[in-house]
């Protein structure tokens, strides 16, 4: 066993340079429209959460090109720095890790075969890859459809005729998670944790912690509004 | 805030987590079809999941990790493609179906087949899960008085096409009634005119008042 880094790099003398959180300059000849406020945070250039913004901006990239060029360097890419996380996502869910290791291969099975679907408008590339997580885990484990949301459903237009055309606002992430994490109380955090990483359910978590569901339901709801707060949600 | 007839944000962060079950998930999902902040919520509760997914320790990957991903790639592409979420379902059904629902019913409520369940009213039956919760559709008359019920756990009803009356409160296409153990003598009124389809999800058999609906119930199945 040795880390996905050291042997993407040994196998593939052409990328050494490619570290994930450095490829920013290899594919910037692909050019897509900034969002505003990413163009002003990238003008400022404030240390890391600059850094951070042209990482997720190269992944964006990244999956353009799977999409439009069925690129494997730029598939490789994204490999080295989901795959690892996405293999620690699953045995926190419970998997071992053989099988955790497999899921994940399939996960980005999914990635290659719908990075034509991926819209950068509509959802961070770490968003797209969790739910498409989500759903692969789900469907291994509780062999149960999970319905997903289309953004792209129209319904919404038909009933509620103050809906404005905007984009679905994505959390600029001004902060990174682990220090809006540090914002939630500690019996806040356990809900998160829980319902994020153990898979379980209003009436589980209330089973697990002894605790009325009512209380558990009004601790998720909280600790999700101090999340988005840190996040940097505007509303 | 809670506000009525939307799903409150708990529910939409356990959706964007994956720990509903296959009825729950399915009824959340078209509930936020509808609504487009509701959409926005929904998306911030994914940008929380997949940015503690990226926060994570990485985990050592077994040599040859990536040319066995290949190898799947290459698997499913000599396959011919399949897309679950391509069910066709004729543009002029009515009503228009949320997305989520289209897809999962697969053909238009016209084509179910409805099982009449007492006066004015008929059912299909989607889903049974663990505990007895169940997913199915209702269909009432205008004008019908749901007989008078009381829960057990929670019940989700998704107006669909038409309107009912909880109270002063009115539920129209698009709106949720969430009615938890808590809530006693539940009796819901069709609204006069067109039918009213919903979709539902109960948890446990709800408790009918009447005589008459306690001796039936087995046979409708409620």
């Amino acid at each position: 066993m040795i880390n996905a880094h050291s042997y993407i790099r040994s196998r593939s003398e052409g990328h050494s340079v490619f570290l994930t959180e450095n490829i920013a300059p290899c594919v910037m000849f692909v050019q897509y429209p900034l969002n505003n406020a990413l163009e002003r945070r990238l003008k400022k250039g404030r240390g890391a959460a600059m850094k951070a913004d042209q990482a997720r901006q190269a992944h964006e990239e990244l999956v353009m090109l799977v999409a439009e060029k069925a690129d494997k360097d730029a598939f490789r890419l994204l490999f080295m720095h989901y795959m690892p996380r996405l293999k620690s996502h699953l045995i926190k869910l419970g998997l071992e890790s053989p099988q955790a290791e497999d899921v994940a291969q399939d996960v980005m099975v999914k990635v290659w075969n719908k990075a034509g679907q991926f819209n950068p408008a509509k959802a961070r590339v770490s968003t797209w890859i969790f739910r498409i997580a989500r759903n692969t885990f789900i469907d291994h484990t509780r062999k149960q459809k999970y319905t997903n949301v289309n953004v792209d459903d129209h319904m919404a237009d038909m009933i509620a005729p103050e809906r404005s055309d905007e984009n679905i606002e994505k959390l600029q992430a001004a902060t990174s998670i682990e220090k809006a994490m540090t914002a939630l109380k500690p019996e806040q955090k356990k809900v998160i944790s829980l319902s994020y990483f153990e898979d379980m359910s209003h009436s589980a978590i209330a089973d697990h912690l002894s605790l009325p569901l009512g209380t558990v339901k009004s601790r998720i709801r909280m600790a999700f509004d101090v999340l988005r707060r840190e996040l940097g949600d505007k509303a | 805030m809670i506000e009525q007839g939307k799903i409150s944000d708990e529910w939409i962060v356990s959706y964007a987590a994956g720990t509903l079950s296959e009825a729950h998930s399915l009824i959340v999902a078209s509930h936020i079809s509808y609504h487009s902040d509701l959409q926005q919520t929904l998306a911030q509760a994914e940008d929380i999941g997949g940015m503690l997914m990226d926060s994570l320790d990485p985990t050592d990957v077994s040599e040859g990790s990536f040319e066995a991903t290949l190898e799947k790639l290459n698997e499913t592409m000599s396959k011919p493609a399949l897309d679950e979420q391509d069910n066709e379902v004729s543009a002029s059904s009515s009503p228009k179906l949320p997305a989520p629902l289209a897809s999962y019913l697969g053909k238009n409520l016209d084509d179910l087949k409805w099982r009449m369940m007492g006066p004015g009213m008929s059912q299909v039956r989607l889903w049974t899960g663990p505990n007895d919760e169940r997913l199915w559709l209702l269909k009432a008359r205008g004008g019908t008085q749901m007989p008078m019920h009381d829960h057990r756990g929670h019940e989700f009803t998704l107006v669909l096409k038409g309107s009912y009356h909880v109270g002063d409160q009115q539920y129209t296409p698009g709106l949720i009634e969430v009615a938890d153990g808590s809530v006693t003598h539940h009796e819901p009124l069709i609204d006069d005119g067109e039918d009213c389809i919903c979709l539902v999800v109960t948890e446990a058999p709800i408790k009918l008042h009447s005589f008459l609906g306690r001796l039936a119930q087995p046979f409708i199945g409620l």
